[in-house]
């Protein structure tokens, strides 16, 4: 054979194995870890339970469960279809009325009908986000995966749900270990006993260097310091300690310029006015407020969670920029009677003011007033935030490290919002 | 206070003071040797800190310029000085260095002052350290001291900063060691001494931590402050002297903020007094041992000595004291030489002489006696029978010459005669009666009533002879155990003797009262009072001055009272007067 007739059969072969590299494969077992050891509404449950929208990349809402909607003119009346030939994981057929049960239970300042080919939601008030609201509400279990085992606190296996309305998905499981520190799952992750794993900011220049994928969602984290009901009294101590704080300095080092410096409860990209808060340190007014307070009065316990991302790196600069304003800010982990405490929130909604108001619970702040614009949802924040109750610091993406061996199909794997499409993940060297 | 007591207190003293002036010799002379090897000790561990400190110095400089010169602070040199340098990424680089090489502090800064990475502080990054950037010349600098702020405190710091440079571009390394417990277990303490390590403001701590009351340091604190050169105090831990220190205080020099030399802390050494104070204390017991063994023999001692000496004074004094008491028989039984033997033989000498003499004055008295007993006798006797012998001669003359009378004579002549025997008969029961005083026979008596029933006897002979009575008779004189009869006449004697001696009248004063051993009778008269001879013979028997007394009443006076276990004195004073004073039980 001459050599120009095998040219083209050699170019086929390699085309033909390029091919086979890339083409997802079926089988296999994807092991996660995770941080957090009771996760009731986190991540997780997106591989399990599904909603009736979804977001996309823009955080626009798309048709999931249901194909399509319609609303009247005042935004007060709408009608959702729902899509054909869902199973729950118990094997029924999706109705109607059970999407109207579970939305009832979630929504119960609306009414929802099923119709025959879907629900009726009807409102007293102009809903014009309501598709919003359904992409975090509402959910049901007919999702990729089914829940197999749950050791709480310690571990939860997946399996790949066979009657998926979206085809199987590519993984036959997913085993997921809850309660690991960040440490541990990066190590893991290096030694190749896991193969998806949260990362500290701090540790995202270390993942990268050794060639892992790094997932991130948008900056859907809220880091804030938040004080005790009670501790202290003094608001003058709580503005000197929010004003001594350089969250330029944290951010361009502790959290490696990952997410935005923020004075905000919600950030810029949902509610577009975080930028009026201001976030820049003012030591000599810090100095002066703290000045004025008694010399008893100018210390203050700080505790964090060892497990939050950099969370004693954060306390420990917070002490040491407190500490420049004259305050003796004392940093320990887990004081359950510390004055203050260094929290990391999650938004539970793009949807602004119910984001909003899920912030302001998970702080342990009063509820906001209802807003029916971005004006008087800003009011409706700078109140929440004019006594210093509460002092945003950061908003952070979740980010993820993902084994070299994890393929992902159309991504994202994450979500904008931070939740899980591992239905997209695949792994080679699996069964085709 | 007795003779052998005051030699023994002589004896005594004389031997505290020498065992205390000893005493006080052999302590002064351990103080002071104890302080000289205390101040050699101290300047050894002066010494020995000097050393050490040079010895770290050299170290950590060595550490520091081994970082600066290491590769990879080359390599984060010329990473920071690319135009899209991230110093965020060497926030963690200061660890490594430090670990390696032992070292508590260390920061790596960069040419414009900013902590790029903190090993004892990370969450410093990005602060600024101005005073390091402010001078170029760190390579040729020795180590130093420095406050070293922490997040939970301020350390004392000897620090070295090394320049590490590549072309024109620059990072400091700063480094240091703490001075703490560790540098104060490199000492290698002898027994009973410590180091202790002052740090501004006030943290003292020792090898084995913090101290744990500082407060009495605080005076030696404040001189080293001032002083700023080694200062030696000796510091009461409480008030046992054995608690105490002897502090040396070596100021710890730093350059201070703003390169002005800066007290940063001291190194103190202390020496326990404790091994002085056991043996001062055990130098005092013996001390004291001695003297009160030595104070026991010396009494002791004394005590023979002295019994040796004193025993004869005491039998001289003793037999003194007897011959005052009336044993003129005494001889006191003295066997020893000098002085005190030639007076105890003396003193037998004297008493024999005065037995002799007193032998013979009571025969002179006794002979004189005699004598005035003959002489009132013929005197008494004389008056009578001068009327007799007339009487029988006139009786003898009327027979012879007138018969016929002489029936007439006889019966006035006769009854003469007994009257004349009569008064004979009267002389002779009154000089028996003397003789024959009988014993007392003692019962309850009120005085005041004895005085009041005694005066009424003599109202008549009071009013005749012009003598008026003034009785001051105590109201709460308690009854006494008495002879009413004799004393009653002892009264009267007395009061007859005061009315004759008034005969141109007076005041006859009686005054009873009680006093401790029991009551006073005081009988006084306004007449002429006594000469002396009267005076020294007042109450001899027969002695009288008037020309009717037989010289009896005093002396029985004297007799009775004697007779009660009283005693009469007598006070007189011539033209005023004469009082007798009886005491009774």
């Amino acid at each position: 054979m001459r050599l120009s007739a095998w040219l083209p059969l050699a170019v086929l072969s390699a085309l033909a194995l390029c091919g086979a590299a890339t083409r997802p494969r079926y089988g296999g077992t994807l092991r996660v870890e995770m941080r957090d050891a009771q996760p009731d509404a986190g991540p997780l449950r997106s591989l399990v339970f599904e909603t009736l929208v979804r977001l996309d990349a823009t955080g626009a809402p798309q048709p999931w469960l249901a194909l399509s909607w319609q609303h009247d003119a005042a935004a007060k009346r709408w009608q959702f279809s729902l899509r054909p030939g869902i199973k729950l994981h118990d094997g029924s057929a999706l109705t109607s009325a059970a999407v109207a049960a579970s939305l009832q239970a979630a929504l119960p300042d609306l009414t929802i009908a099923a119709t025959a080919d879907g629900i009726t939601i009807r409102a007293s008030r102009p809903l014009p986000d309501l598709p919003l609201d359904l992409a975090h509400n509402g959910w049901l279990d007919t999702g990729p995966f089914r829940l197999t085992a749950f050791d709480p606190g310690h571990h939860a296996t997946f399996a790949a749900n066979e009657d998926y309305w979206g085809g199987r998905p590519f993984l036959d499981a997913i085993d997921v270990q809850l309660g690991r520190g960040l440490r541990d799952q990066l190590a893991d992750l290096e030694l190749g006993r896991a193969d998806v794993v949260e990362i500290g900011p701090a540790d995202l220049r270390r993942a990268a260097d050794h060639g892992r994928a790094v997932w991130s969602s948008a900056a859907v984290s809220l880091v804030a310091l938040a004080f005790a009901p009670g501790h202290p009294n003094d608001p003058r101590l709580r503005e000197a300690l929010a004003l001594s704080i350089d969250r330029a300095a944290m951010h361009n080092v502790l959290l490696q310029k990952q997410g935005e410096v923020t004075a905000a409860l919600l950030p810029q990209w949902i509610s577009g006015y975080a930028f009026a808060f201001p976030t820049a340190l003012d030591l000599p007014r810090a100095r002066a407020l703290a000045n004025a307070l008694p010399p008893a009065a100018r210390t203050l316990t700080l505790a964090y969670d060892p497990g939050m991302r950099a969370a004693r790196a954060l306390a420990e600069r917070i002490a040491v920029n407190a500490h420049d304003a004259g305050l003796t800010v004392q940093v320990s982990p887990q004081n359950p009677n510390a004055d203050a405490r260094l929290v990391e929130g999650r938004l539970a909604s793009f949807e602004p003011e119910r984001a909003l108001a899920g912030l302001a619970a998970g702080l342990g702040m009063q509820a906001p007033t209802a807003a029916q614009s971005p004006a008087a949802l800003y009011e409706s924040e700078r109140k929440l935030l004019e006594d210093f109750r509460a002092i945003p610091l950061f908003q952070l993406p979740m980010l993820y490290g993902a084994a070299s061996r994890v393929r992902v199909y159309a991504p994202p794997a994450v979500t904008r919002l931070g939740d899980w499409r591992f239905d997209n993940i695949w792994l080679p060297g699996t069964a085709p | 206070m007795t003779f052998r007591t005051r030699l023994l207190i002589a004896f005594a003293l004389t031997v505290i003071v020498a065992v205390a002036f000893v005493g006080g010799i052999v302590s002064t002379t351990t103080r002071r040797a104890f302080e000289r090897l205390d101040e050699e000790r101290v300047s050894a561990l002066a010494a020995q800190f000097h050393q050490e400190f040079l010895r770290r110095q050299r170290e950590i400089a060595q550490q520091v310029e081994d970082i600066a010169e290491s590769e990879s602070t080359r390599d984060m040199i010329i990473a920071l000085s690319r135009p899209d340098a991230d110093p965020s990424s060497y926030v963690d680089a200061a660890q490594a260095p430090a670990t390696a090489h032992n070292l508590k502090f260390l920061e790596l800064v960069s040419a414009s002052g900013s902590i790029v990475s903190s090993a004892q502080w990370p969450a410093r990054f990005l602060y600024q350290e101005d005073w390091v950037a402010a001078r170029g010349d760190w390579n040729s600098q020795e180590p130093f001291l420095k406050r070293e702020e922490l997040p939970t405190d301020t350390a004392l710091a000897l620090v070295s900063v090394r320049v590490a440079s590549v072309g024109d571009n620059k990072l400091y390394v700063v480094g240091g060691e703490e001075l703490d417990r560790d540098f104060l277990s490199s000492f290698v303490l002898p027994a009973g001494m410590r180091a202790l390590l002052f740090r501004e403001p006030q943290s003292i701590v020792g090898a084995s931590g913090p101290l744990p009351q500082p407060a009495p340091l605080a005076p030696l604190i404040d001189a080293l402050r001032k002083q700023r050169h080694e200062v030696t105090q000796t510091i009461r831990w409480s008030a046992d002297a054995a608690d105490a220190e002897t502090f040396h205080a070596i100021p710890l020099i730093g350059p201070g903020k703003d390169q002005n030399h800066d007290l940063m802390g001291g190194f103190l050494v202390g020496s326990s007094r404790a091994a002085q104070v056991r043996l001062e204390r055990f130098m005092i017991r013996v001390e004291i041992l001695v003297a009160v063994g030595g104070v026991v023999l010396a009494l002791l001692m004394a005590f023979w000595t002295t019994a040796r000496i004193t025993r004869p004074v005491e039998a001289l004094a003793a037999g003194a004291r007897a011959v005052a008491a009336g044993d003129w028989h005494t001889q006191v039984d003295v066997h020893t030489g000098g002085e005190i033997g030639a007076l105890a033989a003396a003193f037998n000498q004297m008493t024999r002489d005065l037995l002799e003499q007193r032998d013979r004055l009571v025969q002179a008295e006794r002979v004189a006696a005699w004598r005035e007993l003959a002489r009132r006798l013929a005197h008494e006797l004389k008056n009578p029978l001068f009327p007799l012998q007339i009487t029988v001669e006139n009786l003898q003359r009327a027979r012879a010459a007138h018969p016929e009378e002489f029936d007439e004579v006889f019966r006035e002549s006769t009854a003469t005669l007994l009257a004349e025997l009569g008064k004979l008969r009267g002389i002779v029961g009154r000089f028996s009666d003397f003789a024959k005083m009988p014993q007392p026979q003692l019962e309850t008596v009120d005085l005041n009533g004895l005085v009041r029933e005694s005066l009424k006897l003599f109202e008549a002979q009071m009013q005749a002879a012009g003598v008026v009575l003034r009785l001051d008779l105590a109201a709460d004189l308690r009854a006494i155990q008495a002879d009413r009869g004799q004393l009653g006449r002892a009264l009267q004697n007395l009061v007859l003797n005061a009315i004759d001696a008034m005969p141109a009248g007076g005041t006859l004063a009686i005054r009873t009262a009680a006093h401790e051993d029991g009551v006073r009778l005081e009988v006084s008269d306004t007449g002429q009072g006594l000469t002396q001879e009267e005076y020294d013979r007042l109450f001899t028997p027969y002695f009288t001055t008037k020309t009717h007394g037989t010289g009896l009443g005093l002396a029985i006076v004297q007799s009775v009272i004697s007779d009660h276990g009283g005693k009469i004195g007598v006070r007189s004073e011539p033209g005023r007067g004469t009082a007798f004073v009886i005491d009774l039980a």
